[in-house]
């Protein structure tokens, strides 16, 4: 697999505190949008802050060649608000579209829509974005593309059948242009993933299914960057099990189930932090 | 029955695709372990590379494909209709949500897996198939129709499309009438002026069975194959209800959400006409036969008459 500009290259200092000050700034927009709509998930999206900025502004290479260029799937499309922060630093789409988001008069969808510029996939229904994902990684490898397929998916999603099916289908194509990620927040819509269903076997199966697995600090840039890194060299469909906290860095909802929170809780978090 | 084809349905479906294979390089065919039931075989046959089983996965099956038409590929999936239908949700969130050039090609559908029983029988699909925005829906009657529509269907139409063919049941409906398919347009397979039959699929066979039959009675039926069930031929329905003043719809389908029931919303809309609807009420059974299900059930020619009858008098 040919690698991107900066792959596997140490982190430069200059670098992480880049990459730490646009996350900062994508959390807070994310806890921003509180101000103009209540109904967001907003503990889902913390979770994904950091895992989105290093892939955008480390690892995607752009590009209008579908099989010469990166393609990021958030497959765990509730994360939407996370997405749209890290796309308006990117550029992709102006930071006012940010506040209207599911408004009438806005673009932003509650889940991601690919009419939105920079979303690789129509998603919101979990469980569907590893598939396409296979299905793009598949397509390019018998066109000779060097495009990797990136996929973010939940703990909670992997509860769903169609991962099992997608699973075991990735190894069969022995896709080596394909890395998961699975936040393990510990939370799903219900209550803790641990009360709804076991989640702690997740690493052993999709080893024994026959895929690489790896796991991180889903916050730690280092952290993250050394494991992708890890993650381009392997020859073989590879997952990171990527430790996260629901809500990561806004208190009120931190490390549990609550994914949404008041303008009131926004604006004194915005004010103090 | 006599079967008026030297190829059944899905023979002539496969085969038909292999050959199109050919021509389109970029068309890849994906199946969930049923390449062999459906003939999609043939295209493995002649390309291995490209044709992906992948495995018993439906729902993965439809993500696949939306996957490899976003690179610029035409997948074509290739299975049973009633299986396909436990990925409808994959179908509307991915593929019709995205407006992605795949198209749904099943075998199997109606009672065409007569033996394999109720789980197997599709009269759900044109229904859950045709509610879908961006979804175009295409029912041929006999092999002749899927020799005038697949390739069109493969080589020239683009976005999402369901494409409903049988099994072994392929009585010659269609074969002497001279015409091509064309998306969103209905072919008179018989004139008349009393009353309008209309469908699509095998039971086409009798509708024009039930025409003569009328004749014999002083009833001038017409026959009309929608052919395209979406988009319909609005113009050619709302002419032939205003001509004959008497509908009769019949479907290997259910009657709710089916054939019938696009009709009668085309009619509702521009010519309110009184309607008889022909299909299924409820789920199938086992048979030996496909022509004993359509009988059991009372989707035959039989019905047609008396639900004519029951309208001219």
């Amino acid at each position: 697999m040919e690698k991107g500009g900066s792959d596997g290259t140490p982190i430069s200092l200059e670098e992480l505190n880049k990459l730490k000050s646009i996350a900062e700034r994508a959390r807070r927009n994310v806890i921003r949008m509180l101000f103009y709509d209540q109904t967001i998930h907003v503990g889902s999206s913390l979770s994904s802050i950091e895992i989105l900025t290093t892939l955008f502004f480390r690892y995607l290479r752009e590009g209008k060649d579908p099989i010469n260029r990166d393609w990021l799937i958030l497959s765990k499309g509730h994360a939407a608000p996370a997405l749209y922060a890290v796309l308006a630093e990117k550029g992709y789409i102006s930071e006012d579209e940010l506040w209207k988001i599911q408004d009438i008069s806005g673009l932003l969808q509650g889940h991601p829509e690919i009419f939105i510029p920079g979303v690789d996939m129509a998603t919101g229904s979990l469980g569907q974005g590893l598939s396409f994902g296979i299905g793009v990684a598949q397509g390019i490898k018998m066109k000779g593309g060097t495009g990797r397929v990136f996929v973010i998916m939940g703990d909670g999603e992997q509860d769903e059948g169609e991962i099992w099916e997608a699973m075991t289908h990735a190894v069969t194509r022995k896709l080596d242009n394909l890395i998961a990620f699975i936040e393990m927040n510990g939370f799903q819509l219900d209550d803790s993933t641990g009360n709804v269903k076991p989640k702690d076997f997740l690493p052993d199966v999709w080893k024994a299914v026959g895929w690489k697995t790896l796991s991180c600090d889903g916050h730690d840039f280092v952290s993250i960057v050394n494991t992708i890194d890890e993650a381009l060299k392997v020859r073989a469909p590879v997952v990171i099990f990527a430790k996260t906290v629901r809500g990561k860095g806004f208190p009120v909802i931190e490390n549990s189930k609550r994914q949404r929170s008041s303008p009131d809780d926004a604006r004194k978090f915005l004010l103090n932090a | 029955m006599m079967q008026g084809s030297s190829y059944s349905m899905r023979d002539t479906f496969g085969k038909l695709l292999a050959e199109l294979g050919e021509k389109n390089k970029d068309i890849v065919v994906i199946t969930a372990d049923v390449g062999d039931s459906t003939r999609a075989m043939y295209f493995r046959e002649k390309f291995p590379d490209r044709y992906f089983n992948v495995g018993i996965s439906e729902q993965d099956m439809i993500n696949f494909a939306a996957g490899l038409s976003a690179v610029g590929f035409k997948p074509l999936i290739v299975n049973f209709s009633m299986f396909v239908m436990r990925a409808w949700e994959q179908i509307r969130n991915s593929v019709a949500r995205m407006n992605l050039d795949v198209k749904i090609l099943v075998t199997h559908a109606g009672y065409s897996d007569s033996g394999d029983g109720s789980s197997h029988q599709s009269l759900e699909d044109i229904a859950l198939m045709r509610v879908l925005p961006n979804m175009k829906v295409i029912v041929p009657a006999d092999p002749e129709d899927i020799k005038r529509s697949l390739p069109v269907v493969v080589q020239e139409l683009r976005g999402p499309l369901y494409y409903r063919v049988g099994r072994e049941y392929s009585p010659s409906i269609t074969t002497g009438v001279d015409y091509d398919f064309k998306l969103g347009k209905a072919y008179v397979l018989r004139d008349g002026d009393d009353v309008a039959i209309m469908g699509a699929g095998v039971v086409l066979w009798d509708a024009l069975k039930a025409a003569e039959e009328l004749e014999k009675m002083g009833i001038s039926a017409a026959v009309i194959n929608l052919f395209s069930i979406k988009p319909m031929d609005e113009d050619t329905i709302e002419y032939y209800a205003r001509k004959t003043g008497r509908v009769v719809t019949i479907e290997e389908h259910s009657i709710y959400g089916g054939i019938g029931s696009a009709i009668a919303e085309v009619l509702a809309k521009r010519y309110p006409t009184k309607m008889r609807f022909i299909g299924a009420t409820t789920f199938g059974r086992s048979a030996r036969s496909q022509r004993d299900l359509l009988d059991y059930y009372g989707i035959n020619y039989k019905s047609v008459i008396s639900a004519a009858l029951e309208l001219v008098k």
